[in-house]
């Protein structure tokens, strides 16, 4: 007997087997139908008795075990039912003949047979015969099980006769030797009639009657004869035959205590019947006796002592082991007892005495087993370790049956079986395929052993010709085992990775084994490795921006707390929060991660890109090449969102090694995030801006920097005024419809005299709305008008007693605001010598804002910021300002001391003055007479403005406006003769101070001297005639906001010889008609006051008329600046003779 | 031969073997072992479960080795495998060998900067199983 059973159980030992099989040609779907429908039918209950009947069919079972009947007659076939197709009746008898035929094989044993024949109706069919049963077809044959029934009722009439037969047999004097196979030529030449030959013959007897009892349900008769077979048998030192005799005890105990089973999920017994109350009450005595087959006077012995304890059942079975073990032709039995035990032991939880049958049976030689028979035992092996709860080393025992399927001598390799005992291990190595588990921190577990198992099953599904499967394994062994692979594995994987997915390249999707077991994507999120990902804001040119005041802005109704100290913080919240900018619909998205390559070469990733939802989004993969063990290396993965909305980035995609995977943020370990979550308002337009000037990128005030789209530069003079063309592109697709320009002089502690950029912007509204592709020009003007007065300093320090070179004392807080702040100013004179020479910078941001499009509606709006900035080189200063008294009341001189600092010559002029050329770096003095200025006359321009500023911003912004126009009145301009093109203005606005101011002002009171009807002034010489009356009329209008008076004037005439002398004694050329005092009565504001006198001039001459003022005690509190009378010079000329 | 392994929550914290070829075969002993370490662990500790010997002795005969295991309070098993053939070594020596690697892996538990359930790899713990193995060798 060489071929065991592995699936053997000691219930086994209860029941009768019978062989099922196909005869002729049956197609094997349908046989195995009908087999499975006559297997349903294992275990009859007998008619008239309590008794059960246990039967195991089998459609394959080898004659030679079938020869160990006698032995253990649970081995015998005592059954053959035939299944076979006949169509016409003509091959019936043929049919029939074979049924003879086969029963001959099992034809020793057989009890009974029966032959189930398909397809044959008709005459033949007709036929009642008990041992063949005709059906017209595979599918219409109702009353199988039923046959099979009367048919296992029949076999256990045979074997009840037997039973009876045998166990009354011990009164004959001549009992059958039975005997094992192997042992037939032993008992050649033996004394049978020896005591000893006896002995033996009947203690066989007694075993086999004991085995028989068991198959036909008497269990208890069986364990009676079980106790007498071992007393005898082990009399007579039989070894073989003792253990078998103490192997039934044991399975007859098994039976009693374990009504289950101990076959597990194999053995499906039906509950009903094993229940042990059921058990007990089946076999009582009495219902033995009562039956009427049996009247064993054994069976009044109590069954508790006949039936072995739960451990005297291991003892029992270990002693018959070691009793098989003497034997070598009886492997297979010990083989099988070893199993039996253990399923036992299993029952009873004693695991380590399981593994030592075990461990003995792995070491029981079967002499040459085929290589089937190899992976079965190694499978059973692995099977039952399991059982016991061994799981390591059950997938050890599988891992070798696996390895089996494959061995090399194995004409056709079953890598499929292979496999899939090979998946069966897995969980024996604690490895799991789905990658999932193992990306929570560092992988542990028996690397070295479960990298084995990994590299097998990738080969194994390679050469089952299925690379899909390959491809994953190895992918998840790269992904997995990374950590554990040394350098040259992870080349060695990958290179064979890549060549498999040149052959088929791996995916996400779930592969789907035939046994329904689901192999889960494996996403290389280990090559590269992400460290953090953050979402980029879009460039600052093409962020858009919400309209403020808009309904339900930046109120955040999450709390109705202003403030409160418990944030609504969560960790879980991070990857979901919302980030607090905006994307742009149809703008290109960037996302950066930050990566590493684990990997000792380079790694090729390809098709990287970004995996989103919530927004349709168009994701613009980018290939990248990372060096071998890189550090962290930045990536930047673009996308377009083609809808408005929220999009949340779930994670990325990549091909690396053939192997495309999606990685999801949420299972990846150690990455930082900010928040995934961006909201993607409608479509903008986009402009570009270029400019006339060239681009400059130094910006220096860094808070704007970051925030400028460009930036441009330039270098002016003080005082010079270019032109910048900004053209403005609309590059987008949506159409821009509102543009709006506002500049910003970034703060800078030199004071800037008017307007520094000015624009026209109607000309580049009137081209809106501007379609995609279309432009627009606005030109801006840039003026730099710094202070002239950068002498200042200097002076300063010419000045130290503190009295400026004006007179004002510097402690005059009028004064303090025109100078520059001193504590920003370089400290040591040689700096501040040197300010003239000193480039300053200004700087300003032109910021356009625009929409159009969808995102207008929104209330969405872009902004384009230019830089500009320009270096003020100075060109003129004013180092010195000071007025002289002009002839006329109504004029003065403006003195102004003019130094040219630029290495140009340049040439200078004023209104109504002559150029004045200036070389480098000198110095002249210019006058220009100046027409005296009404300040009060002027309009005041805001008066909210004026009430809320403070009176000294009041006082400022007064002289800023005096200023002004005393410089729009001087317009004085420069022109550097070498280049043409460079001129500009000059602005005495910082220069001019409150008493040059004072000087230059229009007294408030305005007096006005007419002789002969005709107005005087400084250099108006009035015509008279010798002997006439000269009406002389002094008037005087107030514009002060105060009456003024009473005045009383003195006119003293006097004569200039032009030499410096002057003479005043004229009383004999000049002389008053009426007095030469005028008396002004007060005069109310804006009224005047007229006096009228007359003189006569005796001689002809050149006449001055001083007018005084009385020395009047009124008069003291008022300014002299306002008793400016002109002088009046008249020209007396001989009378026409009439 | 001689392997001595660490083994912490079933997996490794430390294995050498001398030699060194043939090292997976090994792992496989020692992996498999563990079954027998386990069942015999939740045996004893039904009964006694306090005062509990941490020698497990030999846990189970191949052919070629013997393979002895030892479980500290903790749960934190040791497992020596040895050639067959080596009689010098009696059980009193592999319990002192055992035990003197329970007192170095406890150093090495008391080192702040181990962070437990890493591998081991601290140079006394090594040298320790290194004089070990020339000993029994």
């Amino acid at each position: 007997m060489s071929v065991p059973d592995y699936m053997q159980c000691a219930e086994d030992h209860q029941t009768v087997v019978v062989v099922v099989q196909p005869m002729g040609i049956v197609p094997e779907d349908q046989f195995f139908r009908i087999y499975k429908r006559i297997a349903s039918v294992s275990q009859v209950s007998i008619r008239d008795s309590q008794r059960v009947l246990f039967i195991r069919f089998r459609h394959h079972y080898p004659p030679e075990n079938n020869e160990w009947g006698d032995f253990q007659t649970h081995r015998k076939v005592v059954g053959l039912i035939s299944v076979t197709s006949c169509t016409t009746a003509k091959e019936w008898p043929q049919t029939s003949d074979r049924f003879h035929g086969q029963k001959e094989v099992f034809g020793s044993t057989l009890y009974d047979s029966r032959l189930l024949v398909f397809g044959l109706q008709g005459e033949v069919a007709e036929q009642q015969r008990t041992d063949v049963a005709f059906y017209p077809s595979y599918d219409d044959c109702p009353d199988v099980e039923k046959r099979v029934e009367d048919f296992v009722e029949s076999i256990f009439i045979v074997l009840e006769s037997k039973r009876l037969d045998r166990a009354t047999d011990k009164s004959g004097d001549k009992i059958q030797m039975l005997c094992v196979p192997f042992e037939k030529k032993d008992f050649v030449g033996l004394d049978t009639d020896s005591r000893h030959y006896k002995k033996r013959c009947q203690g066989r007897m007694r075993k086999h009657v004991g085995d028989l009892c068991l198959q036909a349900g008497m269990l208890q008769d069986a364990l009676v004869h079980y106790h007498m077979a071992v007393e005898l048998l082990r009399s007579v030192n039989d070894f073989l035959w003792l253990g078998a005799a103490l192997e039934g005890l044991c399975s007859a105990s098994v039976i009693f205590h374990y009504p289950g089973g101990t076959a597990g999920k194999s053995g499906a017994r039906k509950p009903s019947v094993s229940s042990a109350a059921d058990a007990g009450k089946r076999h009582r005595p009495g219902a033995l006796t009562s039956s009427g087959i049996s009247a064993d006077t054994s069976a009044e012995i109590g069954r508790a002592k006949n039936c072995l304890s739960q451990e005297d059942i291991i003892e029992k079975y270990k002693e018959a082991i070691s009793y098989y073990g003497k034997y070598k032709s009886a492997g297979v039995i010990e083989l099988e007892a070893c199993i039996k035990a253990v399923r036992v032991l299993a029952i009873q939880k004693r695991a380590m005495e399981a593994s030592e049958f075990l461990q003995n049976a792995v070491y029981i030689n079967l002499g040459q087993l085929s290589e089937e028979e190899k992976i079965q035992r190694y499978s059973v092996l692995s099977e039952l370790y399991e059982l016991i709860g061994f799981q390591r080393k059950s997938a050890f025992f599988k891992r070798v049956a696996a390895m089996q399927c494959v061995a090399p001598t194995i004409p056709e390799p079953g890598w499929k079986a292979c496999y899939k005992l090979l998946l069966e291990t897995l969980p024996g190595y604690s490895l799991s395929l789905d990658p999932k588990d193992f990306s929570k921190g560092t992988h542990r577990g028996w690397a070295a052993v479960q990298l084995r198992l990994l590299h097998e099953l990738v080969y194994a599904s390679r050469r089952m010709g299925n690379p899909g499967l390959s491809v994953r394994h190895l992918s998840f062994l790269l992904q997995t085992m990374l950590d554990f692979l040394s350098d040259q594995e992870k080349k060695e994987v990958t290179q064979s990775l890549e060549n498999y997915t040149s052959k088929c390249p791996g995916g996400m999707e779930v592969i789907s084994l035939p046994d329904g077991l689901k192999l889960s994507p494996v996403p290389f999120t280990k090559l590269p490795i992400v460290r953090s990902v953050s979402l980029l804001n879009l460039p600052v040119s093409l962020r858009p921006h919400k309209v403020k005041g808009l309904l339900g802005q930046g109120l955040s109704s999450a709390s109705p707390f202003i403030y409160s100290p418990i944030t609504m913080h969560s960790r879980g919240d991070e990857r979901s929060k919302k980030i607090d900018f905006q994307w742009v619909q149809g703008d290109v998205c960037e996302v950066q991660l930050m990566v590493y390559n684990p990997m000792p070469f380079e790694l090729r990733v390809e098709n990287m890109g970004l995996l989103t939802s919530g927004v349709d989004f168009e994701s613009l993969p980018a290939a990248l090449s990372l060096p071998a063990e890189s550090g962290l290396y930045p990536v930047t993965l673009v996308g377009v969102p083609r809808t408005a909305g929220n999009i949340t980035i779930n994670g990325y995609h990549t091909s690396v090694f053939g192997v495309s995977s999606d990685c999801l943020l949420e299972g990846l370990v150690g990455v930082k995030s900010s928040g995934c979550m961006v909201e993607v308002v409608p479509s903008l337009p986009r402009l570009q801006l270029c400019t006339s000037l060239p681009r400059f990128t130094h910006f220096s005030s860094s808070e704007y920097k970051i925030n400028l789209s460009t930036s441009v530069s330039l270098q002016l003079f003080n005082g010079e005024t270019q032109q910048l063309t900004i053209t403005l592109e609309n590059i987008g697709t949506e159409t821009l419809n509102t543009l709006e320009l506002t500049s910003k002089t970034l703060s800078t502690k030199e004071k800037l005299f008017g307007e520094f950029l000015t624009w026209d912007l109607q000309d580049a509204l009137s081209h809106l709305p501007l379609k995609s592709g279309q432009s627009v020009s606005i030109p801006v003007n840039i003026s730099a008008k710094l202070d002239f007065s950068g002498q200042e300093s200097l002076l300063n320090d010419l000045n130290d007693d503190g009295i400026s070179v004006t007179g004002l004392p510097v402690s005059s807080p009028l004064r303090q605001v025109l100078k520059p702040r001193t504590e920003n100013k370089p400290v040591g004179s040689d700096a501040s010598k040197n300010e003239f020479n000193h480039v300053k910078t200004l700087e300003a941001v032109l910021t356009f804002k625009y929409s159009g499009g969808a995102g207008q509606v929104e209330g969405y709006y872009r902004e384009l910021s230019l830089g500009v900035r320009v270096d003020v080189e100075p060109s003129v200063f004013f180092t010195r300002v000071s007025t002289l008294p002009a002839t006329s009341t109504r004029q003065c001189h403006l003195l102004l001391d003019v130094f040219n600092s630029t290495e140009h010559e340049l040439t200078l002029s004023a209104k109504n003055n002559q150029d004045l050329v200036l070389h480098a770096s000198e110095c002249q003095r210019m006058a220009i007479q100046v027409d005296k200025l009404d300040f009060d006359s002027m309009p005041v321009t805001d008066h909210d403005a004026l009430r809320q500023a403070t009176v000294r911003q009041q006082e400022e912004k007064r002289q800023q406006v005096q200023g002004g126009l005393i410089n729009s009145t001087l317009d004085i301009h420069w022109t550097i003769i070498s280049f043409t093109e460079r001129h500009g203005e000059a602005s005495v606005e910082g220069v001019l101070n409150q008493l040059i101011l004072e000087h230059l002002q229009l007294a408030p009171l305005q007096w006005d001297v007419v002789v002969n009807g005709k107005p005087c002034d400084c250099d108006v010489i009035a015509d008279c005639r010798v002997g006439d009356a000269v009406p002389l009329e002094v008037k005087l209008t107030n514009r002060s906001k105060s009456a003024v008076g009473p005045f009383s004037l003195t006119i003293v005439p006097f004569q200039d010889y032009q030499n410096g002398v002057q003479n005043y004694d004229l009383q004999d050329a000049v002389t008053f008609i009426g007095s030469n005092t005028f008396y002004i009565g007060t005069v109310n504001p804006t009224e005047n006051s007229v006096c009228v006198g007359a003189l006569l001039f005796l001689y002809t001459g050149d006449f001055y008329l001083n007018i005084k003022f009385q020395d009047d005690s009124t008069a003291r509190d008022l300014p002299p600046a306002w008793f400016c009378l002109p002088s009046v010079h008249i020209k007396a000329q001989e009378p026409v003779e009439l | 031969f001689l392997i001595c392994v660490a083994i912490r929550a079933n997996y490794p914290l430390y294995i050498r073997s001398v030699p060194t070829q043939g090292e997976l075969k090994f792992h496989y002993t020692v992996h498999t072992s563990l079954d027998v370490v386990e069942e015999k662990i939740s045996g004893v500790g039904k009964a006694l479960a306090d005062q509990r010997e941490l020698y497990l002795g030999l846990l189970y005969p191949t052919e070629d080795y013997k393979v002895y295991g030892y479980v500290t309070n903790s749960k934190v098993k040791f497992v020596i495998v040895v050639d067959s053939s080596n009689t010098s070594l009696r059980d009193n020596e592999i319990r002192s060998m055992f035990r003197k690697l329970h007192n170095s892996f406890t150093d090495v538990m008391c080192n702040p900067f181990y962070n437990p359930g890493d591998p081991i790899q601290s140079k006394a713990f090594d040298s320790i199983v290194s004089t070990m193995m020339v000993q029994a060798c």
